[in-house]
């Protein structure tokens, strides 16, 4: 929050002054229409009246120029202060990886975007309306208290207890307006819920039902907000009466002293301008203290995340491997340089942890070192270095919105005939004619636009894209079908001819052309050698695979 | 390629908004009428306020000062009184207003045609049940109320000014030039320019949201500075729009400041100059003053919540939008006689000019069990969805017992014919409620029966186990379920809808290979005796199957036995090989 505050600099100062020249030029105002009627008592139609609305008019257009640029101003904070937030957040993420994802959950740092830039935004927005209004304060309470010490107490003193009297009040609303807005989100839920699983809906019917349970919950909000009504509508009445009742003991008792001849007509006038305005200044403390108090909150929130540090960090001597063997000590496999090893289990965890571990993503409280590389341990290496001469494509591997150009050619350094010969090795040239635009085309946010199978292709064609030295790939051809899977797993096979290639697979179509096997059972290496070696020799092997495909029903 | 959901027109919004308020006449005019009055006895306090400045320095006496002070306070507590009532009514009308409009968008949005949700991206119908419903509750819980108590505090002060004096007149219609062509000059601008900015908005929230789930993938292959890069070409989209609008209030916020102060000035010259030839008194020009000033309060609301209103009203449109999307089916009445389907030389396009279906012919027999493979893409999906009456054929007809499938009630169907893809989706809820989803009266099913179904796809067992058996809360939020724990709640349902014909298309092919064991025991009770149309990749399915159709390029271009197809030689004899090996 401080260094929001301190990078934003004259930007805030010059809010904070013309928030300060403009509360003052309103405040000034009733004065000068009071000194204006004071001069029509006094010379009737004459110069010290045209002189009054003159006065009047240019403090206005002060009001005015200064109100803008304060506006512009703390629109250009509040800007600053979101946007520095998302890249910074954005920066972090990305630099984070999957810790991100294990340690907090997806939504705590999205909401960043959703209400955290705006809250840190709001709070130093207000900034200038605050100090503004703590000036404005000042100056009409000296202004009082020398036409008035009496009245001008009862001023000072009176509307800051005003403002106490509707606390009660305005909390009972708060309870009441969190229980609504709480069933308004769950409402929301249920809608988008229903939008979400429509087409799962319509196969298995059930419109009618969730029909009524939508009429149902939506009829529960209505009942939540007309009980916020209830008690909002009371609040609007004690913000007509409170300081209704207060201009009226202003206004009787200045009454008496003008008749009394202590202050004049104008002055009356004046103070009744004043015990209006007033409410402005003190409605921006309670609105100020509000948003400073949820900035806080906001910023407390953003440190954390952006507190959180990676758990494998780079060593302080790195190493750079040699391209090697790479062997995981846990379960003793050793994937030979070069070759194209697929990996088997019988608990399908096993080679998930394995595919992890060989790409230096340790389980939580797991060795990084735990697996070498051409006799390096993973630790030893810096991350960089480390991420791309090892790339694993999991099955969670992400697609952004963006041209599918950026989207595959993650390294920058591709020309177009590399490009279409992964794309054809991932089988994936039906998605580039399905776009009109080719490689041009635009690809939907997490790349919705494509379906299951042909994300999985993408997917494929951009790790093979990355040439990096070692190439674990993650169930790769799982959502596509029988056909394409053969094509791909003979094109991976010459795409990646003479490099190291990791895949873990169930599929006899992908086995068949793995130059080794590795056979996982209970969580050490069982077996080793060709597909066909090990289907007539290993029974184990045989039940794993064979009980896999004998469930695929459907 | 997209094409999104319709947007009403003015003149259906209007239509809507005239159809409401006939609906409601009597609580609006209930409603004006409490505003009014409220307003009025408020009005009368500048008036009392300048007899009072009058008195006061008439050297009147403290009793007539005491007595204007009481009335003072009489029209104030009036006045508070008649605001509660006001404020609670416009609320409570607000909130039916809501009510309705937001059920009969989803009424509507549950009979939307499948196809054109999906050219359209469940996205845009997303933002419409949320944030557009949301805008629109914003609009309609604080601008129409504060713009109706504004509307009415200003047309009864200016009432009240005019009463004092009619030459107050003058002064106030000086102002009005100003204001008119800057609120008309900025309302054409403004409601573009936050619509933009609003978006700009949900760019940002969505790239970093892609940003954050994708995290492992940005770091692993180094796409920071990519992402980076798509973060700031979004803030500076925002920034753009910031600008845009932040130009606009530069010159509209000034320009009315003047407005509003044009008037006063006025006031006081005119007025001045009217006492100084003493056409009117000293309490007549307080009051009228005051009344200037007191306008420039309601009028300010007025102007700053047009825009809130436009917002409100693009929601609003968007919303009724909805409704414009014509039926995609429409109920003949015929009832199908026997289970038999058909397709009929059916052709099948989702994007005009681009068929994806060139004329499949398929008979299906009652009690069959049919596997449809091929490439992906080939439109093996497409002939389910056809076959589930999802969509009709472009051209063509898909025919059960002899009435076409899009002819029947989506309910009646449902009984007859259900389809269960891969995509499956827990909706929040309890078990019991996504069990029930698709009965015809969901209260009068007995928890023997939904056990009964649980037990005939093997899931009593881990259904029994949850916190709170079939009353337990689950999807987003609730209690997780696995992907093999949502499918089974999927074919429970099928079992309780009870269809005798059942699309599968690839339904367990995201599922662990281990959790699928459990799965083809809980189908195959499913399974029997019903018709089922298997879409599958792997090819053990097709093997099992009675007959298996080869789907390429839009076509059927196999049709036979798993033996028959073996035999042929064809493109199937030639997959099943390489499984083989």
């Amino acid at each position: 929050m401080t260094w929001i505050f301190r990078v934003q600099g004259w930007t805030l100062i010059g809010a904070i002054a013309f928030g300060i020249v403009w509360m003052v030029a309103q405040a000034t105002i009733p004065a000068v229409i009071g000194a204006a009627i004071d001069a029509v008592v006094d010379d009737g139609f004459g110069t010290s009246l045209l002189l009054w609305t003159g006065v009047l008019l240019v403090i206005g257009g002060v009001q005015a120029t200064a109100g803008i640029m304060r506006h512009r101003l703390a629109v250009q904070t509040w800007l600053d202060a979101a946007y520095r937030t998302v890249q910074l957040v954005s920066t972090h993420a990305g630099r984070l990886g999957s810790e991100l994802n294990r340690r907090v959950a997806h939504g705590e740092v999205v909401s960043v975007g959703a209400t955290d830039i705006a809250n840190l935004g709001n709070a130093v927005d207000v900034m200038g309306r605050f100090v503004g209004s703590i000036v404005a304060y000042l100056v009409v309470a000296a202004i009082l208290l020398e036409a008035s010490p009496t009245l001008g107490l009862v001023v000072l003193i009176g509307v800051p207890l005003l403002m106490l009297a509707t606390g009660p009040l305005l909390r009972h609303l708060n309870r009441r307006n969190q229980h609504a807005r709480a069933l308004q989100g769950e409402l929301n839920t249920l809608a988008s819920d229903i939008v979400a699983g429509l087409r799962v809906l319509r196969g298995i019917g059930g419109e009618a039902m969730f029909d009524r349970r939508y009429r149902a919950a939506s009829q529960d909000v209505k009942r939540a907000g007309v009980q916020v009504a209830r008690v909002q509508s009371y609040l609007d009445a004690f913000q007509v009466l409170l300081p209704g009742a207060f201009v009226v003991l202003v206004v009787w008792l200045g009454a008496r002293f003008a008749a009394s001849g202590q202050i004049t007509p104008g002055d009356l006038i004046a103070f009744y301008g004043y015990a209006t305005f007033l409410m402005l200044p003190l409605r921006t403390f309670t609105e100020a203290a509000n948003k400073l108090i949820r900035g806080h909150v906001s910023a407390r929130h953003i440190t954390r995340i952006l507190g959180i540090v990676p758990s494998v960090t780079d060593p302080v001597a790195p190493v750079s491997p040699p391209d090697g063997d790479l062997v995981d000590a846990p379960t003793g496999t050793v994937v030979r340089q070069g070759l194209l090893t697929a990996l088997v289990s019988d608990d399908p965890r096993d080679v998930v942890a394995l595919a992890d571990r060989l790409g230096g993503y340790p389980a939580p409280g797991g060795d990084v070192d735990a697996v070498t590389y051409g006799g390096v341990p993973l630790g030893a290496v810096a991350r960089d270095e480390l991420r791309r001469r090892i790339v694993v494509n999991d099955t969670g591997s992400a697609l952004f919105s963006g041209r599918l150009r950026d989207a595959l050619d993650v390294r920058h350094a591709t020309t177009d005939a590399e490009i279409e010969r992964a794309v054809a090795s991932a089988s994936a040239g039906d998605v580039l004619e399905t776009l009109t635009d080719g490689l041009d085309a635009e690809l939907a946010e997490r790349g919705r636009s494509l379906s299951g199978g042909q994300r999985q292709r993408v997917v494929l064609a951009r790790a093979l894209l990355t040439e990096a030295d070692v190439l674990v790939l993650v169930e790769p051809t799982s959502a596509v079908d029988s056909h394409t899977e053969a094509r791909i797993a003979g094109r991976l096979r010459t795409h990646r001819a003479g490099r190291t290639t990791i895949v873990t697979s169930s599929s006899p179509l992908v086995l068949d052309v793995a130059d080794e096997v590795v056979f996982l059972s209970g969580g050490r290496v069982a077996a080793r050698g060709k597909h066909h070696h090990l289907m007539t020799t290993d029974s184990r092997y045989r039940q794993v695979l064979t009980r896999e495909e004998a469930e695929d029903v459907a | 390629m997209r094409d999104a959901l319709p947007i009403a027109g003015t003149g259906l919004l209007r239509s809507y908004l005239r159809q409401v308020a006939r609906d409601h006449r009597r609580a609006l005019v209930g409603i004006v009428v409490l505003h009014g009055a409220a307003a009025a006895a408020g009005l009368v306090v500048p008036w009392l306020v300048g007899d009072l400045v009058a008195a006061a320095t008439g050297g009147g006496e403290n009793a007539t000062i005491d007595r204007l002070a009481a009335v003072i306070a009489a029209c104030l507590i009036a006045q508070t009184i008649l605001t509660r009532y006001a404020r609670l009514r416009s609320a409570v009308f607000g909130e039916v207003v809501l009510a309705r409009l937001r059920e009969d968008f989803v009424d509507e949005a549950l009979t939307l045609p499948i196809g054109v949700v999906e050219s359209a991206g469940t996205g845009d119908l997303l933002t419409r049940t949320s944030r557009d419903v949301d805008t629109l509750g914003w609009s309609v819980r604080f601008a129409v109320p504060e713009t109706v108590v504004a509307l009415v505090t200003a047309v009864c002060t200016i009432v009240a000014a005019l009463l004092v004096g009619g030459w107050v007149a003058v002064p106030l219609v000086l102002g009005v030039p100003v204001l008119w062509l800057a609120t008309r000059w900025y309302l054409k601008r403004a409601r573009d320019g936050y619509i933009r900015e609003h978006a700009s908005y949900s760019q940002i929230n969505a790239t970093l949201a892609e940003t954050v789930e994708g995290a492992r993938t940005v770091e692993a292959l180094g796409l920071g500075d990519q992402r980076r890069e798509r973060i700031d070409a979004d803030i500076a989209e925002s920034y753009a729009a910031e600008s845009y609008t932040r130009r606009l209030r530069t010159v509209f916020f000034p320009a009315v400041e003047i407005g509003y102060l044009i008037p006063v000035a006025g006031t006081l010259l005119f007025g001045g100059w009217l006492m100084a030839e003493g056409s009117i008194t000293l309490a007549e020009l307080t009051a009228a003053v005051l009344y200037v000033r007191f306008l420039i309060d309601p009028v300010d609301r007025l102007l700053n919540w047009m825009d809130t209103l436009q917002v409100g009203a693009t929601s609003l449109a968007r919303l009724l939008g909805v409704a414009e999307v014509p039926d995609d089916r429409v109920a003949s009445g015929r009832t199908p006689a026997g289970e038999e389907i058909e397709l009929d030389a059916v052709r099948f396009s989702y994007v005009e000019g681009r068929e994806v279906l060139h004329g499949v012919d398929l008979e299906l027999t009652a009690g069959e069990r049919l596997a449809v493979v091929g490439p992906s893409g080939a439109g093996k999906s497409t002939i389910g969805r056809l076959i589930a009456g999802i969509q009709g054929p472009t051209r063509g007809a898909v025919t059960l017992g002899g009435v076409g499938v899009t002819e029947l009630e989506l309910d009646d169907l449902r009984r007859r014919v259900a389809l269960l893809t891969q995509e499956h989706h827990v909706f929040v809820g309890t078990v019991r409620d996504n069990l029930q989803l698709a009965l015809e009266s969901p209260g009068g099913t007995d928890d023997d029966r939904l056990w009964a179904a649980l037990d005939a796809v093997d899931a009593r067992e881990w259904v029994g186990h949850l916190p709170h058996g079939l009353d337990t809360m689950v999807g987003s939020g609730g209690h997780r379920l696995t992907d093999a724990q949502a499918q089974h709640l999927a074919l429970a349902r099928v079992v309780l809808t009870d269809p005798h014909t059942l699309v599968l298309d690839e339904a367990t092919s995201l599922i662990d290979p281990r959790a699928a064991r459990a799965l083809e025991r809980s189908l195959s009770a499913v399974l029997e005796g019903r018709t089922v149309v298997a879409i599958a990749h792997r090819l053990y399915t097709a093997h099992d199957a009675d007959r298996v159709a080869v789907v390429e390029d839009g076509e059927i271009s196999e049709l036979g036995s798993h033996d028959e197809l073996v035999a042929r030689g064809g493109s199937y004899a030639a997959l099943w090989k390489s499984w083989q090996s």
